[in-house]
Parts: structure tokens; sequence; C-alpha cells
């Protein structure tokens, strides 16, 4: 320690260049400049490559018959490009949707069977468990793809019965499938679900009044099964329901574009001022003044920024984005108004087995059951299997989680293993499962885009097509980007939602 | 006297013995419902093995397609009359390991209850083998006999040794063990006919360098001797040399390998010797010597601030001689342009040897060797490939596999730690840019990036600038991975205690000073057991770029074999294999991650 520091020491400024602020905002601008500057010259370099190899970019391909044909999905034959993406997008959808739900019962069971004290059933666990997460879900599902190829050609006798049916067709089982009544069945169980819920609050006040067991969950249940059976028989009552959303269809046509206009530049600029108020309220300190850093400072300008930016988006960059809302919106209420009618009088389901009419033949591809193309049952296996292996492991993390003394305060408490299972070991243990099993979700349903590799025809293997066929690359990458973050904000919203219920409650 | 107050180290409770009798009971037939699901899952249990090994053994499985293309499956296209290059990259590899078993005196030691247990398991192994396999009665006797010799080989094992308690006493180092493992699958070379099918009536029917047991039992049995070689040298020499500093060299040979090996002894470069002698020699000569003295000058303790000052110029200039390359100002040649990069970074982190001579001379010495060293990589990358290629490349199959995987993970790590620290740090821009990169990457799948990479990038590069696919499909791999990593690392980066940095910054270290020396270390250290984890991914998913058009053992296995007119078709026995080979590499790999949770002590400190 120098004995001589002068009394100016702590008021000595540094030199500018070692100034924390200026070094840090001086290191941020030049980082932001560089990566303007990359972003600018590769995409002066695309526009001259594309210039000069005769391609345009943009999105009119969407609208331009990609001339080709698709393995499966709701159209095989799709006029437009958009209409080939939205094809993909579907079987991807069905897809995720599909191994979501099979992975996640398969993952639950393979997870259990891993804490089972049998050593058979927990032996199997832990060989499934290894050698499907360790193997890469490419090779597994080009193995499965491989085994499925080689199954023998359809005939009346493959599978059983008509129920399932396997065959180098696809594998086949019953369909069932939503009918004409159905949305007019689904407003009747929505009212149902208000009494089944309305039924729950009534049992659980008796169980908390008398102590005796009332069952709320099952009474609710019943109620619902009770509501479903009746409106199996007099859904139609509901044909009415059409005309409130043809008026609500006209409602929202007679809206002028401006008003919608002005009413999204208010709402930008009253969700800035609200942000900027309540972080100038977060920063407020004890004596009054708002104490505010340099980034504090910029996040303020840069949510009026953003604001502005939104407003000139409204008015100026896309000026057709009030009256698409418009449109969008009074169609779909016409597409509910039609679903809606009263001409629907069929049952809300039906079911149809498929049925092999020769050799080699389904009676009919669409209504004949439901026939998993051999692309599909590949994929869907291959993801199914490879998640729940990892799903199974974070199951039995998630129990083996749970403190000990849990489940024996529970025993003690006299529980049967059953209800301990069900009010004490679980609800703790789905808070630490919730967010790796989301994670899960979300590697799934980026996995199924390698069903290009067995040529299903999933988002990828259709953009790739349509890509090459148009030379429209570049678009169909920003499409494939803008559905997958969408799957990817979907499937953490649900996940959060889940995960806030879960969260213990503290004070 | 006072005794030092010991911490009781739990050991485990001491395992009650129980009679096999009492175990079935207890595991399989406890109660009612136990024992059904015993039966129920024990009958699938046999039900799939016996439907395995009939889809294994079936005689409609041409096993003979896989063991004819194995060289193709490891290395395609590897020209054959220079495949010796292949097995020296091999062999320096057996020596690495080798030598650094020897180096960080490799310890662990089996027990030879947990031998005895393993043999025995390969014997109840074999005898359901015996039981289930759809084979002849003939070798159903043999393979009987074999079960029962592996079988009395483990009882004779744990009633020779048995010591007290029951169990067989002693143990043998695991390195002796997985040696002698090692040694016996060389050994089967040597007598199992793995390749038989070639031979009819004695002689060789198959087409020549097709098959591979046969020509590859030497090499194999050479590389074993290097292996067990070097690991017995390294333990002879091991008390006369400085422990430190060998392992420093073993680490940083590790780190070398993947481009010395692959781009010297497997590519083979055809160096210009006359222009080496004119023009590579005496550049790197000059920035030896010019950069060196720079920077014993830059790292002289009382220069203070105008270190830092003369460090940014050079950056600037640096930075400056790429954007002239742009534009096409003026011509340098492109070492010149990465070694001005790789002098302004040195001068950056200058200061911080700023110290006595001797760590400025070796700070200046580490400058030699980066330069020597980088300088020989990029004359040898630019010089042409002494080989004939049939293909496009000379890695394929397996190697290629290989090579994605090293090189990526090689490329990412620091490019996700910097990733990490942007997404971590209080700058609102960096933390906004990195963010977004990570969120919008993580949100795609892998081969949508690979696609961009493959067709879309070559519309992004500049007029006459070609990338090629392998080192498109490692750079999309890299920036994809690196994302991933990112995330791992920062979970390290957010389990740093805030005392550290304000201890750091206490003791008035720079920004970079904390972070190099005081974060980062204990960030890393956290996320290891994460960061193996993300190795077996990116090793995993390599196999997606089979998709976008590179020959990796994948594709090879599911493409190119069915394609042979031989084995029209055969494409399950291939996939087979494939599955067993990721999954060999994977699976060891998350055993020793799951053994290094234990040992860096999660949860313990």
């Amino acid at each position: 320690m120098s004995e001589t520091s002068s009394p100016s020491y702590h008021h000595q400024k540094p030199p500018f260049y070692r100034d924390v602020t200026v070094v840090k905002w001086l290191f941020q601008l030049g980082a932001l400049a560089l990566v303007i500057f990359a972003l600018w010259f590769l995409s002066s370099q695309a526009r001259d490559n594309l210039a000069a190899r005769d391609i345009s970019t943009g999105f009119d391909f969407l609208s331009i018959d990609p001339g080709i044909n698709l393995s499966e999905g709701i159209d095989t034959r799709p006029a437009t490009g958009g209409r080939a993406l939205w094809v993909g997008m579907v079987n991807t959808i069905r897809l995720a949707t599909a191994g979501i739900l099979f992975a996640t019962i398969l993952g639950l069971f393979v997870g259990l069977a891993r804490l089972s004290k049998n050593w058979v059933v927990n032996k199997l666990g832990s060989v499934f468990v290894e050698t499907l997460r360790n193997i890469p879900l490419l090779v597994q599902i080009l193995l499965y793809g491989a085994i499925l190829a080689n199954l023998g050609d359809l005939r009346f006798d493959s599978g059983w019965d008509n129920w399932v049916i396997w065959s180098n067709k696809g594998l086949s089982v019953p369909r069932v499938f939503i009918a004409d009544g159905f949305y007019q069945w689904a407003v009747f169980m929505l009212i149902g679900a208000v009494a089944a819920r309305w039924a729950y609050n009534l049992r659980s006040r008796l169980h908390d009044e008398t102590g005796q067991n009332t069952y709320p969950g099952f009474a609710s249940l019943g109620v619902l099964a009770v509501f479903a059976v009746i409106g199996w028989f007099i859904h139609p009552i509901f044909g009415w329901a059409g005309s409130i959303f043809g008026g609500i269809e006209d409602g929202i046509s007679k809206i002028p574009e401006e008003a919608l206009q002005a009413v999204l530049s208010i709402l930008a600029i009253v969700l800035a001022v609200n942000w900027i108020r309540n972080f100038l309220k977060s920063r407020r300190t004890p004596g009054g003044a708002a104490q505010l850093t340099d980034d504090d400072k910029f996040r303020v300008i840069f949510a009026g920024v953003g604001a502005g930016l939104a407003i000139l988006v409204v008015y100026v960059v896309w000026p057709g984005l009030s009256s698409w809302m418009i449109n969008s919106s009074s169609d779909l209420f016409g597409v509910l108004e039609d679903k809606f009618g009263n001409g629907r009088t069929g049952g809300p389901f039906g079911v149809d087995r498929p049925e092999v009419i020769k050799p080699g033949k389904f009676e009919k591809y669409g209504p004949s059951g439901l026939t998993m193309s051999l692309g599909f049952a590949a994929v869907f296996f291959g993801v199914v299997l490879y998640t729940a292996a990892f799903i199974a492991e974070i199951v039995r993390g998630g129990i083996l989680a749970v403190p000990k003394g849990q489940i024996e305060a529970a025993n003690s408490l006299g529980m049967k293993r059953s209800a301990a299972l069900r009010t004490v070991i679980l609800p703790q243990a789905l808070r630490v499962i919730m967010p790796p099993l989301g994670n899960q979700y979300l590697n799934l349903t980026k996995n199924t885009s390698l069903a290009i590799a067995v040529g299903f025809s999933d988002l990828v293997q259709v953009g790739q097509t349509v890509g090459n066929q148009t030379g429209k690359n570049l678009s169909v990458f920003a499409i494939w980007m803008l559905f997958y973050l969408a799957c990817s904000l979907t499937i953490s919203v649900a996940v959060n939602f889940f995960n806030v219920r879960l969260k213990i409650v503290e004070r | 006297m006072n005794e030092p107050t010991t911490i009781k180290v739990e050991s485990r409770p001491e395992e009650t013995s129980r009679t096999p009798r009492e175990w079935i009971r207890s595991n399989l037939f406890s109660n009612i419902p136990n024992t059904i699901l015993t039966v129920i899952f024990g009958a699938f249990a046999i039900y799939a093995i016996r439907g395995l090994l009939g889809f294994v053994l079936s005689g409609e499985r041409r096993w003979e397609a896989v063991a004819t293309n194995m060289r193709l499956l490891m290395a395609q296209g590897y020209p054959a009359n220079q495949f010796v290059r292949v097995w020296f990259a091999l062999g320096c590899l057996m020596a690495l390991t080798g030598l650094s078993l020897a180096a960080w005196k490799a310890s662990g030691r089996l027990s030879t209850t947990k031998i005895s247990i393993w043999v025995m398991n390969t014997g109840v192994g074999l005898a359901l083998f015996a039981v289930l396999a759809p084979i002849s009665p003939a070798s159903r006797f043999g393979w009987i006999i074999a079960a029962a010799f592996f079988l009395l080989v483990g009882l004779g094992i744990w009633f020779g040794l048995r010591g007290e308690n029951k169990r067989p006493s002693g143990s043998v180092p695991t390195v002796w063990f997985s040696f002698g493992f090692l040694g016996v699958l060389v050994l089967s070379l040597w007598t199992v006919p793995f390749g038989h099918y070639a031979f009819v009536e004695g002689e060789l029917v198959a087409e020549t360098g097709r098959t591979v047991a046969m020509s590859t039992k030497l090499p194999f049995t050479v590389m074993w001797m290097i292996l067990v070689g070097s690991y017995f040298f390294g333990v002879q020499i091991r008390d006369y040399i400085p422990t430190g500093r060998a392992k420093a060299v073993l680490i940083s040979l590790w780190f070398l390998s993947p481009f010395i090996l692959n781009w010297i002894v497997l590519r083979d470069p055809d160096f210009d010797y006359g222009h080496i002698a004119s023009t590579d020699i005496p550049l790197a000569l000059l920035f030896i010597l010019g950069g060196g003295a720079v920077l014993y000058i830059l790292t002289k303790p009382e220069l203070g601030e105008i270190g830092r000052i003369i460090a940014i110029g050079f950056l600037l200039f640096a930075v400056f001689n790429w954007i002239a390359a742009f534009f096409g100002w003026y011509s340098m040649l492109q070492k010149v342009r990465i070694s001005f990069v790789l002098l302004a970074l040195a001068a950056l982190i200058a200061p911080n040897f700023a110290s006595d001579r001797k760590t400025r001379l070796r700070f200046v010495a580490a400058w030699s060797g980066l330069i020597t060293i980088s300088h020989w990589l990029i004359t040898a990358v630019n010089s042409p490939s002494t080989l004939e290629l049939q293909g496009p490349t000379y890695l394929g199959g397996f190697s290629l596999t290989l090579f994605v995987a090293v090189l990526t993970l090689l490329l990412s790590f620091p490019l996700g730690v910097l990733l990490a620290l942007g997404r971590t740090s209080t700058m609102p821009i960096a933390r906004v840019l990195c963010t977004g990169y990570i969120e919008s990457i993580r949100g795609v799948p892998l081969i949508t990036i690979l696609f961009f990479f493959s067709n879309i990038l070559p519309l992004f590069l500049p007029e006459g600038m070609e990338i090629a696919e392998l080192a498109a499909i490692v750079t999309g791999y890299t920036l994809f991975s690196a994302a991933y990593l990112a995330e791992n690392v920062r979970g390290g980066l957010q389990s740093v205690m805030r005392g550290q940095y304000e201890a750091a910054d206490a003791i008035g270290l720079t920004t970079s000073q904390r972070t190099g020396f005081i974060v980062l270390p204990q960030a890393l250290r956290v996320s290891i057991p994460p960061l193996v984890g993300q190795a077996i991914g990116v090793f995993k998913e390599t196999s997606l770029v089979a998709i976008i058009g590179a020959y990796d053992i994948l594709r090879i296995a599911n493409s190119v074999v069915p394609a042979q007119t031989e084995f029209l078709g055969v494409k399950r026995e291939g996939l087979l294999l494939v599955s067993v080979i990721y999954f060999i590499v994977a699976f060891s790999m998350s055993k020793y991650s799951r053994r290094l949770e234990e040992r860096v002590g999660l949860g313990e400190r």
C-alpha cells in the first residue's frame, strides 16, 4: 500500500478508453455493427447471386402450382405451394401429437417399471431405456422402415380379423372420425363440463363439511358421461348456434379498416407507456426519484422505439395487416357457422374398420379404417420409442426426487398405497417432471423432421421438394423456422400453464 | 492428546448375503401380484429374445453383406494402397491413449467379485442363447459347452479366491482387465473365422481387397501391442520426468491429433518444397521473431495502458485486413491475415502475463509454437492431396462420422462458451443478440440447419468463393451445437456464487481476468457432465449428415450396400450393425459420464 495516495485519487476520472461504461457501449455497438454489416453483406451477396441465377425471392410460390405429388396427407396433389406446405404442416402436427401421446404413456410405464422391485420388470425397463436412447433416432427410423418394408403383401388373412391389419401397405386399425353432428355435440359437452364442475364443487363441499368420502372426481366424470350419452341423441337441438356465428361474421366484416389500424396503434402506445410506467415504478427508490442506470435508460428507449416500429408496421410496412385480420377472422366465423348449421343431424362420431376387398387392396383408402403408411409408422415408432426412453428416465428421476419422508409420512397416516401415490407422491414428482418433459415434447416435435429419411411428407420433406422445384429454398427455410418456433412456443406455453398450476403455493 | 476430528465416512451397510433361493423369493415371488408380473414379463422377455435371435440368425439374413463391406463402412473410398495411413493414424491414437493412461496413473481397480459375476453372467447369457436360438442341435451342444465353461470359470474365481464374508477378495487393476479383454478380442480375429465364407475349397472367392477380417488381424494385433506397449513404457518412465509437463504435452497432443492426423497423415498433402523454402519458412520466421519481439515488449509490467492501446491497434489492423480483402483493396496471403489476427489476440491477453522474465519468455515460446503449428497446418491444408480418390473426399463411413463429430465438438466449444458469456453478461445488446441466436437455433430441427448450409449457403457467398460440402456441414453443425452447448455452460455459469465475482473485483482483477481465471474454471467444472451428455448427442446426431448426401456409415449401410448387385436390397443387416456401433460408443460414453458425475462430486460441494 502506498502511503502517498493523493486525496484527489477518488475524483480522478479514468481515461475514456478505460471507463467501463464507455468501453461496454463501444464494444456492444461494435458487435451490433459487425452483425448488421455481416447480414447486410450476406444479403447483398444473396441478392446478386439470385439475380445472376435468375431466381427471385419472395413468397409468390405459395400461390403457384408446384407440380408435386405427396406420399400422403389431406391432399396428395396440392394445387398451390402454400397448400403443399399446409399439408406438410398437418402431417407434422399429426405425427407430433400422436407421438407425444404415445411416448408419454409408454415412458410413464417404463419409468415405473424401472422403479419396480420385481427383478424381471426392472431389468426389462433398464434394457429398454439403455438400448433405445443410445441408438441415434435416424438409425432407428431407417431400421424400422426397413423392417416394415419387408412385411408380407396384403392378403385377406393379414392381421387380426379386420381389426388390426399389417402388411407392406401399412398398418391399419379401425378409424374413429368426427362426423356431422360433432360440433353441436361439443356445445352440449361444454354445458356438461360446466355441470360437472358444479357437481365437483358440490361434492367437495360436502366432503369438507361432513368428512365423508364423496368421490368428487368420480361424480363429475359421471355427470360428464351422462351428458355425453344424452347429447349423442339430442344434439341437433343446438342447430341455432350457427346463426350466432353468422351474426358475428357479419359484424366483424363491417368493421372499417382505419378503425382497426387506429386501435392497433393505440394499443401499441398504451402497452409501451404502461410498460415504461411500471418499469419506472420498479426502479423507484424509497426516496422517491427513480434511479436509472444506463441499461435502464436504454430499455426505456427500446420500448418507445418498439411501439413506434409497431405503428410503422401497421400503417406503412404492411398496410394490409388490418384488412387481413378482419377478413380472416370473419372467415373463421363463417366456417363455424357452416359447422354448426342446422342441416347436420348425424352422430358426433363414426367408426370404420379396415376391410380388404382383394389381395393387395383395401376397400377404399379414405373411409376404410385408419391406415398408417409405412413412412408414418417408421417415424412414429422411432420417435415414440426414442422419446419414451428419455421420458422414462425423467419420470424415474422425478419420483426418486420425492423425499422418502413424504412416503413414510403417508404410510404412517394410514394411507393406502394408491392414495399415497395419487395424493402425495405424484403431485410432488410432477413438479420435477414437468419442465424436462416439456423439453422432450419439443425434441419430439423437432425430431419428426427426420421423416424425410423415409419419404414421409412432413413439413421438411415437402418444403425441401417445393424449394428444389421452385428455387425458393430461402423462403421455405423462413417458413420452417416460423412453424417450428410456433410449435415450440405452443408447447412451452402449455407446459408453463401446468407448471404454474403445479407450483407450491407460497405465501 | 487432542484427537484430530475424523470425519466418519459412511460406508455402505454390509450387504446381507442371501442364498439364491432367498433372492429369488424376495425379488420375483414375494406376493401374488409380483408372481403374476414375473410370469407375464418373464414370458414376454423370453419371447422377445427368441424373436430377436430368430431375426438375427435367420437363414434369410445375409450377414456377409456387412462382413464384405466392412472396409466400405469404416473408411469408404480411402485408396487401398494407402491404407497403411489409416492404421498409422489409429496407432498414434493408441500410443497417446496408452501414454495418457500411464501419465494420469489410471488407478481404478476391479474387484474379483465383479469380474467373477461378469464371467458368470456371460455364461448365463450363452446358456440362454443356446436354449433359445434357432440353431442346429450340434451347435446348440457347442454353445452349451461354452456356457458351462464360462460358468465354471466364474465359479472357480468365486470359490477359489473366497475370503471372509463369503465373497472373493482382492482386485485387479482396471487397465489390465481392459487390456486383457481387448487382447481376447484381437485373438478372436486370429481364431474365429469371421470372413470364412470367402473361402470355398481353400480358395479366396470374394473379390480381393473387399473382405476385411483376413486383412485386419495383423494390423489390429499391432494396434493392441502399441497400446499395451506404450502404457508400460509410460509406466516405466513416468517417475523420471515431471508429471505436470508430461500431462500438458499429452493434452496439447490430444487437441492437435484430430487436425494433424486428418490433414497431414490421412490427407497426405503434396508439399511444394520450393515454395515452402522461398515463402512459407521465411514468413513463419518473420512472425515468430517479429511477433515474439512485440509480445516480449507488450508483456513488460511497467508498460501499463500503452500496451492495451497497441493491442487494440493491432486488432483494428487485423480486422481491416479482412475488410480490405472483401473489397479487394490490396492483396495479402490468407495465412498472413490469420497470423495478424492471432497476433492481435495474443497482444490482447499479453498484459495477463506481465511478470518476470521467465514468464514472458514462456509466453513468447508458446507464441512461436502456435505460429509454427498453425503455419504448418495451413500450408498442409492448402497443398493438394496425393491420394487418388474415387469420391469427392477421402473421408467416408465411420471415419467421416468421427471426423464430423470431433471437429464439431472442438469448434463449437469456444463458440458455445462465448455465447453463454454473452447471454449472461450485463450488456443489453450483447445479451439480446446471444439470446436471440441461441433460442432461434434451438427452436428449429438440426436437419433444416443442415439443409440451409448445404443448399442455401452457396447463395450467400461472394463471387468465386466456394465451400466444400463437408466444410458446409461442419460449419452448420458447429453453429447448431454451439447454441445447445451455450445453454449447458450457462447452467454452470449460474451456479458460480456471486461472492466469487465480488471477490475477484475486490482484488482488482480485470473483467477478462475474472472471467478466465475465476468464473469459467468453476462454471466449466460444474458443466462437465451435461457437456459429456451433449457430446453423446452430437455424436449420435452426426448420423443426420446422411440425409444431406454425405457418405457416412449410415448412408453406406442404408443406400450404398443395398445398391450393390450381389446384395441388392440387403438393408436390415447393415442398419443393425450401425445401431450396434453407435450403441457401443454412446453407451460407454454415458457410463463414463455417470462416473465423472460422481467424481466431480455434484451436490457434494
